[in-house]
């Protein structure tokens, strides 16, 4: 078996397609699961007991549960519940709930590591509690919160890989079509690895980026 | 849906724990190690830590699983499908975990270290009673969210022979042609699994809870 | 960045080199009779030929190996990997030869060598009860699905373009998420081997029926081996136990128990109509 550029070439237009489908369902699907799961984190802490409960349950299933299960169930099952949607907006709405569960576990960890003392001292001074959360909460944690969400976004990327299951024509779907058709499975293979690394390092690089701009907010205590 | 078909899934949800459990444990001490050498000073140390990390993060498991299955026994070493799938899963856990441990050991307020510097620790004594007890607490539940992540992930085994739960139910799926049933089966499974693991890690965290000031 | 070039460049490199290294083994059918053991890969998601029956891997595959086992005088040792996994995993020389079956195809029989046919492959359409069709020219214009990169998908695309107002043809990772989308009502058909849908509407004749006749050009499913030397004595001997088999009547009775019908199929297919 010989590696064979001249496949990835002719096909380069459906690939590049396809790398762009994975890019943007996966910005898109980070950018809202960080704002659904910081509000979902939010309201866990301060939303009372019911809405924390409620909230608590919905966390525990989008993590106890693969994202392929849940996506499966979404498209094939959510027709005989009246739920019919096509195959971008499933995952892309699928996406971002799932991303959500773990965005808003992150930053409940973060909130706790913030000191008690620190919340009270604002409390005292007089600051409205969501004065407290974007000037004491947030400040303080991001350092702590910053690398798993990194993390996060990078599992994001794989999940994407996923949505091939419900025919979205993403780099998954695309490269292994173009691999069993010319059964370049090496080449595709390597492609696959490729592109998502390239996907990856750029997240944690920015990553990175970020958390040395952010470390002069660490705080001491 | 029948009894039968659940036990069925029931009985890969066990392969599913045990390839994952061993996996996470596995991963969580290699872990430590790489995280080790991304601190380190050593240039060589830190650069392959580094290399380490971007690998097995940024290519996808699938790709990892396929590289170990089909090259490993090329090179003369046969590797039986469990443990490709053990390693496998092991290699890419550990660099999460490396990364998860990496913004615990930074994220130690600054003040404990020149606290213990001043009271005459010495660096181990520094690492092993402020440093590492600390990163582990900040990054606890990080690492439980990885494990649980690894679980899920283990379904990927199945492309190097290992019928595990949702391989198991694909193919169970595909003989009875009813496949809502037994992919909400195994969402529950995959539920209590989760659940159990996540347990374990919640208990610990709260015997360890840092005594907040 | 430079050091991402690098390690791409060794994946590939890697992957090249275990395929290649793989290929220097020696004759394989006497490594196969000096083990005892034929190793088989296959799929277990492709009824009734190779499935899952209340926890045991049953199908026609099953019981044709098991003959072709006793003819050879070697034990069977089963692969299961998706199908996806399983043409590399011949190509690297996991096992030593695939089930599936395929569909002969002419691109394929430039790579592979495929045995003696054992069914009929023919594509047909398998529709939704409640979606009206009565001949397979009624999927004009309606949304209709097949497994993606496959010969099935291949012949579905052709048929479409016959057609006066072109159906709307969606692809699927595997035939049976094309299933679980008719019963959600996106697509009205799925294009698949006669033998494959017939087996899916004995088992869901609540919900699917099979469209009559079959649109697609005659063809026929194979077992796959590897076409390099070193495999020809094997795939040679396994040609000779199905041979054997069609001619004493064996392969007759497995195909009534799996498909509830028999197929004639060739001893050879030397010119596939695709």
């Amino acid at each position: 078996m010989s590696f064979d550029l001249s496949i990835i070439w002719q096909n380069l237009p459906d690939i590049l397609a396809g790398f762009w489908t994975t890019c943007w369902l996966w910005a898109v699907s980070t950018a809202g699961g960080i704002v659904l799961g910081f509000l979902v984190a939010v309201a866990r802490r301060y939303g009372g007991r019911l809405i924390a409960s409620v909230l608590g349950v919905y966390v525990a299933i989008m993590r106890g549960t693969p994202f392929l299960v849940q996506i499966f169930l979404l498209y094939y099952g959510g027709p005989f519940i009246g739920i019919s949607l096509t195959e971008t907006p499933t995952g892309l709405i699928g996406l971002v709930i799932y991303g959500a569960a773990y965005f808003s576990e992150v930053f409940r960890a973060g909130f706790e590591a913030v000191p008690v003392g620190h919340i009270e001292a604002a409390e005292c001074v007089g600051l409205t509690r969501w004065q407290t959360v974007r000037r004491i909460l947030l400040p303080e944690m991001a350092l702590l919160v910053l690398p798993p969400s990194v993390n996060i976004a990078v599992i994001l990327i794989k999940e994407t890989a996923v949505l091939s299951t419900i025919t979205v024509p993403e780099l998954t779907m695309v490269t292994s079509v173009i691999g069993s058709q010319y059964y370049a499975f090496v080449e595709a293979l390597t492609l696959l690895a490729l592109f998502y690394w390239f996907l990856v390092e750029v997240t944690g690089r920015a990553g990175r980026w970020a958390e040395a701009k952010l470390s002069r907010y660490r705080f001491a205590n | 849906m029948s009894w039968k078909l659940f036990m069925l899934l029931v009985k890969a949800s066990g392969l599913t724990l045990v390839i994952s459990g061993v996996s996470i444990l596995i991963g969580l001490a290699l872990g430590f190690v790489i995280c080790a050498g991304l601190l380190s000073g050593t240039r060589g140390l830190n650069r392959a830590a580094e290399l380490f990390v971007s690998f097995f993060r940024g290519v996808p498991l699938l790709v990892q699983l396929l590289l170990i299955y089909h090259l490993m026994p090329a090179l003369g070493i046969n590797v039986s499908s469990t443990t490709a799938a053990i390693v496998g899963l092991s290699l890419c856990t550990a660099a999460y975990q490396a990364e998860n441990l990496r913004a615990g050991f930074g994220a130690v307020p600054r003040g404990l270290l020149e606290a213990a510097d001043m009271c005459g620790f010495s660096h181990f004594q520094t690492f092993r009673r402020i440093r590492a007890p600390i990163a582990l607490r900040l990054t606890l539940p990080a690492i439980i969210n990885e494990a649980v992540l690894l679980l899920k992930a283990s379904s990927l085994v199945s492309v190097v022979g290992i019928v595990e739960l949702t391989r198991m139910a694909q193919d169970l799926a595909s003989s009875t042609y009813r496949p809502i049933p037994i992919f909400a089966s195994a969402g529950l499974l995959y539920f209590i699994i989760c659940a159990i693991v996540a347990g374990i890690g919640a208990l610990y965290e709260r015997r360890q809870k840092w005594a907040r000031r | 960045m430079r050091s991402i070039r690098i390690l791409g460049g060794m994946v590939g490199a890697a992957l090249a080199m275990a395929t290649a290294f793989s290929a220097h083994a020696d004759d394989v059918l006497a490594k196969v009779k000096a083990a005892g053991v034929l190793s088989v890969g296959t799929e277990t998601a492709f009824a009734p030929f190779d499935f899952i029956d209340a926890g045991e891997h049953v199908g026609l595959n099953v019981d044709l190996f098991a003959e072709i086992g006793k003819e050879l005088g070697v034990k069977i040792e089963w692969v299961t990997l998706p199908w996806d996994g399983v043409l590399p995993g011949l190509e690297s020389g996991k096992f030593d030869m695939v089930a599936g079956p395929a569909t002969i195809t002419k691109a394929r029989m430039e790579r592979y060598r495929f045995t003696s046919p054992i069914a009929e492959a023919t594509v047909a359409l398998l529709a939704r009860k409640d979606a009206g069709l009565t001949k397979p020219e009624d999927i004009a214009g309606k949304a209709v699905g097949s497994g993606k990169a496959t010969a099935q998908l291949a012949q579905l695309q052709d048929y479409a373009k016959t057609l006066p107002t072109a159906p709307t043809v969606r692809e699927y990772v595997s035939f049976n998420d094309g299933y679980a989308d008719m019963a959600a009502g996106r697509i009205v058909a799925v294009a698949n081997s006669l033998p494959n849908i017939a087996y899916v509407a004995s088992q869901r004749s609540d919900m699917f029926e099979v469209i009559k006749p079959p649109f697609g050009k005659p063809s026929y499913f194979g077992f796959i081996g590897r076409p390099d030397a070193d495999s020809t004595s094997l795939m040679d001997a396994i040609d000779a136990a199905l041979l054997k088999m069609k001619a004493d009547g064996r392969m007759a009775t497995l195909q009534k128990k799996w498909f509830g019908d028999t197929f004639n199929t060739p001893d050879k297919v030397t010119d596939p109509s695709f």
